[in-house]
């Protein structure tokens, strides 16, 4: 089986380097076809797997640990009540 | 400033509409991203207060099923930067030019190599991350919050911060490095270090 094209390419044309690949995927800055090859190229280069493995579990634990914090009920009801009085007046 | 100048025509009913149902729902990220960058729960509140009647007076310059979260978040940073940053009860950590002269150099990745292992990262409880994203300057951290947080993509965060989208993406580089860097003082100090993992 043939080794598929790499789709990572710079404005130049030439190949984006690991880290290259890594700061778009991590960033969610990939089409499907990148995702698919970035996901098949880090079976054969361990460290783009542990530093992809890392940095991953980094983005899951700051989408965990740093969304909390429930927005105060009285902001909602202030803020209803000052469009209300902008509409009537 | 909301810069854009009106160019919709809404009634009243129309403009309670799109408050409503476009710009509400986004109220519970936009309260985290006002906490996140004042560390405070009252300031949070002004801003988000204040960014929402900023939305409501200017909504004309709001194009209906547009991205209306990207549009308050852009409303909130300049309210930001504009009313709350030179009041801030945040002291100032860094010398902000210094840290972009440091990370703009070609050391940086060289120097940056954090001892981190996902291991001690899924040992940490909550408050090392959260202390290790406050602790970074606020144009790293917004990146961070931005992207991992809110999942903006590079144009939004280009459009939001008003800079280049080649600086969003060194500027989201630079922040990752610095936060896997201070994250890795943390784990050194639970103890974590090359040779026990």
């Amino acid at each position: 089986m043939s080794k598929p094209n790499n789709p990572f390419l710079k404005e130049d044309g030439t190949k984006c380097t690991c880290m290259d690949m890594l700061q778009q995927m991590l960033d969610s800055e990939v089409t499907n076809e990148q995702r698919d090859y970035f996901k098949q190229h880090l079976d054969n280069c361990m460290p783009c797997y542990k530093t992809y493995d890392l940095e991953m579990t980094i983005k899951e634990l700051l989408k965990s640990k740093c969304c909390g914090g429930d927005v105060p009920p009285d902001l909602i009801i202030e803020l209803q009540a000052q469009i209300n009085q902008k509409i009537s007046t | 400033m909301v810069e854009e100048k009106p160019h919709q025509k809404y009634t009243e009913k129309e403009k309670k509409e799109i408050f409503n149902s476009e710009f509400m729902p986004h109220i519970r990220s936009m309260y985290n991203f006002g906490f996140r960058l004042t560390f405070d729960r009252d300031d949070a509140k002004d801003l988000v207060q204040d960014t929402y009647l900023k939305s409501y007076r200017f909504i004309e310059s709001f194009q209906k099923g547009t991205n209306a979260k990207a549009w308050l978040f852009r409303i909130l940073k300049n309210s930001f930067i504009n009313d709350y940053r030179k009041k801030s009860k945040e002291p100032s950590k860094v010398d902000y030019q210094e840290v972009e002269t440091y990370y703009n150099s070609d050391e940086v990745d060289r120097q940056i190599t954090p001892d981190l292992r996902v291991e001690s990262l899924k040992d940490m409880i909550g408050d090392e991350i959260s202390n290790a994203l406050n602790s970074l300057d606020v144009d790293f951290r917004t990146v961070i919050i931005l992207s991992d947080l809110e999942e903006f993509k590079y144009e939004e965060m280009a459009k939001i911060l008003d800079i280049p989208i080649g600086t969003v993406r060194s500027r989201l580089h630079r922040a990752r490095n610095l936060l896997k860097e201070k994250l890795s003082e943390y784990a050194k100090s639970m103890g974590y270090n090359k040779s026990n993992v």
